[in-house]
């Protein structure tokens, strides 16, 4: 069961390897970071390993769409509302009790392991090895028929969003 | 006609579109108040209308039956309720209520259209069109005491929020990974296939993990406390209510998934129903703030409903959406009460409702009988649904779990009732009168009317429930 890392299954393997890697490790980088910037950067490096997997998984659009929304705009935005909050350079304060990261540690381990038990004993629906080619026209298609209702319904939760964003942070419309 | 399928969630929207229209002209809380309660109330006649119209729509993610439409009623009453009874909304500055109103519209919406989604994407976005909704109405309370305590309420709000639907749509993906189909139509006989398997259980605890949130059941529960006491009340009044209709529904929908083979899930959902149950009660002793009161009350309501989903039977879930349903009528002529006692939008301690029945008699009275109803005395709604659930729990032989319900209910019944001898036996020393306005009063009758007659005729109501429930299966 372990092909020779020159074939062609053994190297896409290492590819998928090395993606799940990058996105763990972004992903730990995001979490355990003392300055926030940092933390905003290994976000990036999360989102960039997990739209490599979209692309690996045959969905370039999706992947695309992975990076230019949350590697652009997502994080761009953070980085945003870093630089305008105050920030006084300190490292933020770890006043914890000692015994919170070993349980921590302890208590995410058990999750793992539980999910990954899980997923491994699963016997899961076989995935369709190719639905279409994934194209835009296709996503386009579905959008407007299969998923119509939930395409139209984004747009009001975004609208909510755009319009409750702009109350809250003008705080009324005297000021201008 | 399709049309009509669609008339009340189309009534809404245009609506809010209007409404929004009116936000960004200079109108004043008062125009953008009678708007909306304009539109509620024809809501609520256009559901009637509705409520016999059966139908697919939108490639079959829609689905218009007896169970959504009766729950849309529900909801849209529950609505119109709030807005009837905030007629000048103290805790928001002028300013911003439009929006306001705009945001519980919104709300409402959101919640109407999730009882008839049958695609869990279609689901997932309706509820997060509602939940996004309440997230902002949280933190538009005025900052009086400048301690910045509504926008605290407001991120722990949002973030616990965050975290129940990330597990919900991890459950989700499991869901598809599992039947490879998103619709409810496809996935309930492929889950039946599938009881045995632990991945299957896994799946529905975390799709059911988002709706408990929003009912505030015990491990998801963190944010209750302290969004009722943040937000204001009329704010408060809403959330505590409304949204928890729509929650019940949503899992009984999802626990249709599930067959009796599926023990591990009703033994869970046994230990979450028990822990909320001794959390919220035990808490709730010691509360003096009456929202924070109230919010732990609705933990351990929320135990009680689960008592009726562990049925896994249509009675059991019928019983469930009842008491929910009366849980709202209930809890709503408790807030009915606190926003008109509390004078400019602020908290209120137990204490100030001290001599209630002198400053003003209906409200004392109001407030007794919701307090007596969610203690579970007879006659009223409360006694009758908590009474039909510990029937329904003991006929499956969930003897033990009947007894800790029974022993909550004692326990519960003191803090309830504590607030009735404050309002009753204490003097109001220098406390002001209270002035209720005309269409206050007649809510307030009719809240006690209907609880009264909730809780002397439930056969029919549970008859009606038992229908609805049968559409989904």
């Amino acid at each position: 069961m372990s092909p020779s890392l020159l074939t062609a299954e053994g190297l896409s393997g290492l590819l998928f390897l090395s993606l799940v890697g990058v996105t763990l490790v972004g992903a730990v980088i995001a979490a355990c970071a003392a300055r926030v910037i940092r933390s905003v950067a290994g976000l990036a490096l999360c989102f960039l390993g997990v739209a490599g997997l979209y692309y690996y998984l045959n969905s370039p659009f999706v992947a695309l769409m992975q990076i230019l929304i949350y590697v652009g705009a997502v994080c761009v935005t953070i980085i945003f509302a870093v630089m305008l909050a105050e920030s006084d350079e300190t490292k933020m304060p770890l006043k914890q009790n000692g015994l919170v990261g070993p349980l921590g540690i302890l208590a995410g381990g058990l999750l793992a392991w539980a999910l990954a038990a899980l997923a491994l004993k699963t016997d899961w629906h076989q995935a369709a090895t190719k639905v279409n080619n994934g194209t835009v026209a296709d996503i386009g298609q579905s959008l407007l028929t299969t998923y119509s209702m939930s395409f139209e319904l984004i747009s009001v939760v975004l609208f909510v969003a755009i319009i409750g964003s702009v109350v809250l942070a003008r705080g009324g419309r005297s000021k201008s | 006609m399709k049309l009509m399928l669609f008339a009340p969630e189309l009534l809404l929207l245009l609506g809010s579109l209007a409404l929004f229209f009116m936000t960004t002209g200079k109108v004043g809380g008062k125009k953008a108040r009678s708007f909306t309660l304009t539109l509620a109330i024809a809501n609520i006649f256009l559901c009637f209308a509705c409520l016999h119209n059966e139908g697919m729509l939108f490639f079959d993610a829609y689905k218009i039956d007896f169970f959504s439409q009766a729950l849309k009623i529900c909801i849209s009453l529950g609505f119109a309720i709030v807005l009837l009874f905030s007629t000048e909304l103290k805790g928001i500055k002028d300013e911003v209520r439009p929006e306001y109103y705009l945001f519980m519209l919104m709300s409402t919406i959101g919640l109407i259209m999730m009882v008839s989604s049958v695609e869990l994407l279609s689901m997932f976005i309706a509820l997060e069109l509602s939940s996004y909704s309440l997230y902002l109405l949280v933190p538009m309370r005025e900052d009086r005491a400048g301690l910045r305590m509504q926008m605290e309420s407001a991120i722990k709000y949002i973030m616990f929020g965050v975290v129940a639907t990330g597990i919900m749509l991890f459950g989700m993906s499991y869901l598809f990974g599992l039947t490879g189909t998103t619709y409810f139509s496809e996935l309930i006989p492929a889950m039946h296939g599938l009881m045995g398997n632990p991945a299957a259980i896994v799946a529905v605890v975390m799709v059911l993990g988002g709706f408990l949130y929003k009912l505030g059941v015990f491990p998801l529960h963190f944010w209750v406390p302290d969004v009722y006491q943040g937000a204001s009340n009329e704010t408060t009044a809403f959330i505590s209510s409304v949204p928890k209709i729509a929650a019940v529904a949503m899992l009984v929908r999802i626990l249709a998934l599930v067959t009796p083979e599926g023990k591990s899930l009703v033994t869970l959902l046994m230990v979450l129903s028990v822990c909320s149950m001794f959390y919220g009660n035990l808490v709730a002793l010691v509360q003096t703030d009456i929202k924070r009161m109230l919010g732990f009350s609705g933990i351990a309501h929320a135990g009680y409903v689960l008592l009726g989903l562990i049925t896994l039977q249509d009675s059991g879930y019928a019983t469930s959406l009842y008491y929910i349903t009366g849980y709202l009528l209930m809890n709503l002529a408790c807030f009915l009460v606190i926003c008109q006692v509390a004078q400019d939008g602020e908290n209120l301690a137990i204490d100030d409702l001290s001599g209630l029945h002198q400053r003003s008699p209906l409200l004392a009275l109001t407030l007794a009988v919701g307090m007596f109803a969610l203690a579970g005395i007879p006659p009223f709604v409360g006694f009758m649904g908590k009474f039909m659930l510990l029937t329904g729990a003991l006929k499956q032989g969930y003897l033990l779990l009947v007894i800790l319900a029974a022993i909550n209910t004692a326990i519960s019944i003191y803090y309830y009732l504590s607030v009735v001898r404050v309002a009753y036996c204490n003097s109001p020393e220098q406390r002001p009168e209270v002035v209720v306005g005309g269409i206050t009063k007649s809510v307030s009758l009719a809240l006690v009317v209907i609880i009264i007659a909730l809780g002397i005729a439930p056969n029919q109501i549970i008859q009606i429930a038992t229908d609805v429930v049968r559409t989904i299966q």
